[in-house]
């Protein structure tokens, strides 16, 4: 039973990586409207950069965090300008904006490849709080812990900015229709840089403590969580923080149980199975709005 | 004569490689013409690729047998596909294609038997550049056909406005069902030649990159005449290894910035039938134009 508490932990702890990436991705795909091919790479340079402010420049844990997580922001503020901003001042056009996401995400990746020499590289031991508690006889190491706050926190922050603000509502507005969203007395300009920024460091966040978690640094790291993220965005329904949130959890403990007691072949199987499914039957997603549809 | 010799030699796999991609972007394309955005090419040449690779090794037939094999086992394939994801609505369908790579993968791992789980297979299977160059050629002229025939006006019809089309009489859901079948028969050969090409196959051989590869190859090259997919593919296949040529180190960076900048200054792709429709039609007016003013001031 013990091994179930533990596995059950982990899965939570995974779960809350995918759906913190996931909310990233989601953001942009329901406010700007784009499949961002490169939102993975702002994970894997989150996690370099926070690499970089540990090692090299000694910052304690959180700032080095915190680096990392305005760099992916910033990473992702001038993508959209370089890659979508020229094509969105032509008119919609998801495939175009796909394209370039696509061109952005093979320079970043090879520029992250190039950054870490093509290796796989780990946060070293003391620049990450590594204290160990324990839950009766469950371990339960710190950062997990850290994790999964963090995710609690940028789902109820998120899902409170987006319902509860009048930047939300300027938010979906522009997800809606930017041209009545300006008539609407909208800047949308602004509120698409800001909810880039937004997008790019909540990945980011994943993709930092994912680099901790997982002992992987590399341009790897963000491919792992964008396909899952992807699932867990698909399964909650993007238009709501909430369902990405909870659909992460139950991906990231599927996951880990799935190959604690059936196969590890099948780990990635039944996520994609249900991300298909999810897909086919109930495209909306968990949680995702009945009139919400986008020409 | 012998530096021309090292050259050909040098890039005659490129050539063989723009071929195969070629097939791969027409299969995305086939779709794309129709008003589908699917990245569901990829399984089919998972499909046909691995049914070939293990047909030739386990029965030890002629290999030109496999090439209608894989296309038909594609087209299949993709019929089926058709039937399910065609309820879907547009960009939820592009979704759901993305997802049914993620489980090609998975599938094309759990199944050693057939495929060699991950380590994959070798195929002994060499494909010859002439035998690429007849192919093309004949899939050239199958798209030349399509393009001006009944179904390829239905089709253009169908991508630019599906209500106006029903009201014209054409069931866009039929259009797009053959849409899928092309599609599937022409990846399905792509992917079995893109194993003969590589002589080796593995679950990462038919994986998301390929599929960004292929949508980028056909934007690049003009994505609404099918010479445009073919040229793009190309190009898209020649990029890397001119990059390397001249920058080993960012050979990927000047890749993506090549494609960025492509995508922002020319958006409808590098073959536009509309551009060229408008500039033949303003041509003679403006000659005219010209000719006339110069006579005037002739005059004076």
């Amino acid at each position: 039973m013990d091994l179930f508490f533990e596995q059950l932990i982990n899965g939570v702890a995974l779960g809350s990586l995918y759906a913190l990436f996931g909310l990233g991705f989601g953001i942009v795909f329901a406010t700007l409207g784009i499949l961002n091919a490169a939102q993975g790479t702002y994970a894997s340079w989150a996690a370099i950069v926070a690499l970089a402010a540990a090692e090299h420049y000694k910052l304690p844990f959180i700032p080095a965090l915190l680096t990392g997580v305005v760099a992916a922001g910033v990473i992702a503020l001038l993508v959209d300008q370089v890659a979508f901003q020229p094509l969105r001042r032509r008119g919609k056009d998801m495939l175009g904006a796909l394209i370039t996401s696509i061109a952005c995400w093979i320079i970043l990746d090879s520029l992250a490849g190039t950054a870490t020499g093509h290796n796989s590289l780990s946060f070293p031991r003391g620049t990450y709080p590594s204290t160990m508690y324990h839950l009766g006889t469950i371990p339960l190491p710190v950062m997990q812990i850290i994790t999964i706050a963090a995710m609690v926190a940028v789902t109820v922050g998120l899902h409170v900015l987006i319902r509860h603000t009048r930047f939300g509502a300027a938010m979906r507005a522009v997800g809606w229709d930017q041209t009545a969203a300006s008539l609407g007395g909208v800047n949308p300009r602004y509120v698409v840089i800001i909810t880039a920024f937004i997008a790019g460091s909540t990945s980011g966040l994943a993709g930092v403590l994912g680099g901790i978690t997982t002992h992987n640094v590399s341009f790897m790291l963000g491919e792992g969580l964008m396909l899952k993220g992807f699932a867990a965005v698909v399964v909650g329904g993007y238009d709501d923080v909430r369902g990405t949130a909870l659909a992460g959890v139950a991906l990231g403990v599927l996951e880990v149980m799935t190959s604690q007691y059936l196969s590890s072949g099948l780990r990635d199987g039944i996520t994609y199975a249900l991300l298909l499914g999810f897909l086919l039957l109930r495209p909306r997603g968990l949680f995702g709005s009945l009139t919400y549809s986008r020409a | 004569m012998q530096g021309l010799w090292d050259f050909w030699a040098a890039y005659r796999s490129t050539l063989a490689f723009a071929i195969v991609n070629s097939f791969l972007a027409l299969s995305t394309y086939a779709v794309l013409s129709a008003g589908i955005l699917s990245f569901a090419t990829v399984t089919y040449a998972a499909f046909g690729g691995f049914l070939g690779a293990r047909m030739v090794l386990a029965t030890g037939i002629d290999p030109m047998l496999t090439l209608p094999a894989a296309a038909l086992a594609g087209a299949v394939l993709s019929y089926l596909v058709a039937l399910i994801f065609l309820r879907l609505e547009s960009h939820w369908m592009a979704l759901a294609s993305l997802a049914l790579i993620l489980i090609t993968r998975v599938i094309v791992i759990n199944i050693p038997v057939v495929t060699g789980g991950v380590n994959g297979m070798s195929v002994p299977l060499p494909v010859s550049l002439e035998l690429l160059a007849v192919l093309i050629a004949l899939a050239a002229l199958v798209f030349w056909r399509l393009s001006v025939s009944w179904y390829g006006i239905a089709a253009q019809s169908v991508r630019e406005d599906t209500a106006v089309a029903s009201s014209l009489g054409i069931a866009p859901r039929k259009i797009q069902t053959i849409a899928f079948v092309i599609s599937g028969a022409v990846g399905g050969l792509g992917g079995m030649l893109l194993a003969g090409a590589l002589q080796f196959i593995s679950p990462d051989t038919y994986f998301v990159n390929i599929a960004f590869t292929m949508i980028a190859g056909v934007v690049l090259g003009g994505s609404y005449h099918w010479t445009g997919v073919i040229i793009g593919a190309a190009v898209f296949t020649a990029l890397p290894v001119i990059a390397q040529a001249i920058i080993p180190e960012f050979q990927d960076v000047a890749n993506g910035i090549v494609l960025l900048l492509i995508m922002i200054f020319l958006p409808r792709g590098l073959v536009d039938p509309r551009a060229i429709r408008l500039r033949n039609k303003f041509q003679l007016p403006v000659a005219q134009a010209i000719k006339d003013t110069s006579s005037t001031k002739l005059d004076i």
